[in-house]
């Protein structure tokens, strides 16, 4: 959930530049950057070196690519497929149903407003395994919401229904991804002013006109660049989905972490990282196929 | 450095001794002197060793209120590659583990990282357990029980009743079959209860795909946190956590029950013990291993009166309850086992876990039949 920092800070800076003549002046100010750039290096970019170089490395350590052509076999292969399907479904699931809410926020007071956003960032910051804990103490077979539901005639696990299972991680994760777009696509939503919809009344357009030359090229660059950040954190999510599911659903981050760490496979840690590497690989191109769109809907525009 | 070693052969006896290279405890010139020597690091770094965890607690109060050694336990709930990883991460510092536990397939991932180190009761450790060098040598072992919440009816006897929908939503196990040891030990039970081996586990994952589409098998995790929750109320695991686990649900107001399952009696390979080779305090680590494979029968450090902690150092230890029956105490089946029924110095504590009247014959899977299974178990298990 660092992403969500980063883009916010990004944005923030984006607004506005100082120009500096010099490029003295430039280094200057990187100056009071200098610990966040210190913490960066150390717990980002050392990391990422020595994983990306051990990707490379067999237990002799001497150079392979093995553990790439490993890792897209059997499990490990299949596991791209269900982590990318369940990081989609949760992404698509969280990208609706937050703009939805944050399209009725956006109508309400200011005072409302800040209280939802406040509630929001809390609840978009609630993951690992306590957030697994409060799910089960909510829809367990013992929880509140099960026992309350059976008193008043439903019970939840009459038929098939289970948390530990694809579908209940999808349910969980929600719990975080819809307050997070409400968050970062709520202020994209504020950008359209009345004034644009006035415009296009006035100068003849329809609702249907609005809606396609208005309001979605401006919202669609905001909507798909949260949509993506979704599936980034719910693609790397960890936690919450190893209480959940002690291995029989095949995400990737589980198994990685069964690699390099646990109690009963001993020397693959340079498969696990192959892996870790991999799942870079994967972010590299969504965030790619996010800059091309952004691209094209720009030149559209 | 070299010069204490040299000095080492001429006059063991002596004080200049170089606790990191002493091969065994008469390098120090005795146990008093060895206790001595690890008084004066004052100091012992534990890994990933849970007070909870075959009755570790006790073996450590010994070595703080009788011995006065600080014990600093480091992320007790870590893993084995976590432990092999600090050694390696963690060169020169401080905080560096001076003694780990560990599963025994993660000694071949750490060669030339433990010090050489003979116990007093070397002899007592079976051969197919130990280094022939003393550089590893395993502690103790467990055996797959079954534990409830007392609430649950009918209770179940062996692994096979538990395929009844009175069940539902109830069975765990304690993970990932192919990251932890004892879920992966789990399967096993499973197999061997209805009707694979040791040598083909088939059947075992085929009985949890079965419970887990009747929605008997919960793919939780289970811990005393899950239980709490009510994410299940039956599960399988080491008996020496029984007793851990029994306490820990009636602190919250749950009864537990634990039983060996009357269709399977499954060993796991024994967890080791080992001396870091660059511990920074090498006293200690061995003083903490001559007490973990101390066989005497004796008193727990709450135990010890002031004229106990008056008396000299070495017959204080040799009053002191020895780690292999705080092992027996936790309910672990400790590595001198054999040697310890034939002295008669092994505890017979309160048992946590009930023997059923007919046991079949106990197995345990080798390394190389756990290693198979796991290979099995990476594709199996997410399609069960």
């Amino acid at each position: 959930m660092s992403q969500v920092v980063a883009t916010r800070t990004g944005t923030r800076k984006g607004a506005g530049p100082r120009p500096y003549k010099s490029r003295v002046g430039s280094l200057k100010s990187l100056l009071p950057l200098l610990p966040f750039l210190a913490f960066v290096g150390y717990f980002l970019v050392f990391p990422l070196v020595f994983i990306v170089r051990d990707a490379f490395l067999g237990n002799d350590g001497k150079f392979t690519l093995d553990n790439f052509v490993e890792c897209f076999k059997g499990v490990y292969g299949h596991s791209f497929y269900v982590s990318i399907r369940l990081s989609m479904i949760s992404a698509l699931i969280g990208a609706v149903a937050g703009s939805l809410i944050a399209g009725a926020i956006v109508k309400t007071g200011s005072r409302t407003r800040k209280a939802i956003a406040a509630t929001a960032s809390v609840l978009a910051n609630t993951g690992g395994v306590p957030l697994a804990f409060m799910f089960m103490a909510a829809f367990g077979t013992e929880g509140l919401v099960t026992k309350s539901l059976k008193a008043l005639g439903w019970n939840l696990y009459a038929g098939s229904f289970t948390m530990f299972s694809a579908t209940g991680i999808i349910l969980v994760y929600c719990f975080f991804q819809i307050p997070l777009m409400v968050l970062i696509y709520s202020p994209a939503l504020e950008n359209v002013k009345p004034e644009l919809r006035e415009a296009n009344d006035s100068l003849g357009g329809t609702r249907f006109s609005y809606f396609t030359r208005i309001a979605v090229p401006l919202l669609f660059p905001a909507f798909l660049s949260t949509s993506l950040l979704l599936f980034a954190n719910s693609f790397s999510a960890y936690a919450t989905a190893r209480a959940m599911t002690a291995g029989t659903l095949p995400l990737m981050p589980l198994l990685i972490g069964n690699l390099v760490d646990g109690n009963v496979v001993a020397n693959q840690e340079h498969l696990g990282h192959a892996m870790a590497v991999s799942m870079i690989g994967v972010s590299i191109i969504v965030m790619g196929i996010y800059l091309a769109v952004l691209r094209f809907s720009k030149v559209r525009s | 450095m070299i010069l204490a070693t040299t000095a080492l052969a001429a006059m063991p006896a002596n004080a200049a001794v170089n606790a990191s290279t002493a091969p065994n405890m008469s390098a120090f010139g005795g146990m008093a002197k060895l206790i001595k020597a690890a008084q004066k690091e004052g100091t012992l770094n534990l890994i990933a060793t849970p007070r909870d965890w075959a009755d570790y607690g006790d073996a450590m109060d010994i070595m703080t209120n009788v011995f006065g050694i600080k014990i600093v336990s480091d992320n007790p709930d870590g893993s084995s590659a976590q432990e092999i990883e600090a050694i390696k991460t963690t060169k020169n510092m401080a905080k560096m583990p001076d003694v780990v536990d560990i599963g025994l397939p993660f000694v071949s991932t750490a060669a030339g990282l433990f010090a050489n180190y003979k116990v007093r009761n070397w002899i007592d450790i079976p051969k197919a357990w130990k280094d022939p060098n003393g550089n590893w040598y395993g502690a103790y072992t467990g055996t797959m029980a079954l534990c409830y919440d007392a609430s649950v009816t009918p209770a179940p006897t062996s692994i096979a009743s538990l395929d009844n929908l009175a069940y539902k939503n109830m069975f765990a196990i304690q993970g990932d079959p192919t990251a932890a040891q004892q879920a992966l030990i789990s399967v096993f039970a499973v197999a061997v209860a209805k009707g694979g081996s040791v040598k083909n586990i088939q059947p075992g994952i085929d009985f949890f795909h079965k419970l887990k589409s009747k929605g008997i098998f919960v793919p939780v995790v289970a811990n005393a946190t899950s239980f709490a929750s009510g994410s299940f109320k039956i599960n399988l695991g080491w008996d020496y956590n029984a007793s851990g686990f029994i306490a820990q649900a009636a602190s919250i107001g749950k009864t537990v029950k634990c039983i060996y399952p009357s269709d399977a009696n499954v060993a796991g390979t024994p967890y080791v013990l080992a001396i870091n080779k660059t511990a920074p305090h090498p006293a200690a680590a061995r003083l903490w291993e001559e007490l973990m494979f101390s066989e005497v029968n004796g008193k727990l450090a709450s135990e010890f009166t002031a004229a106990d902690k008056a008396l000299p150092l070495d017959k204080q230890f040799a009053m002191a309850m020895g780690g292999q029956n705080t092992y027996v105490m936790g309910g672990a089946t400790p590595i001198t086992n054999v040697q310890m029924i034939r002295k008669g110095t092994k505890t017979t504590p309160a048992k946590a876990v009930s023997v059923p009247s007919k046991l079949p014959k106990s197995v345990l899977p080798t390394l190389a039949q756990q290693a198979t299974a796991t290979d099995l178990l990476k594709t199996a298990w997410p399609k069960i």
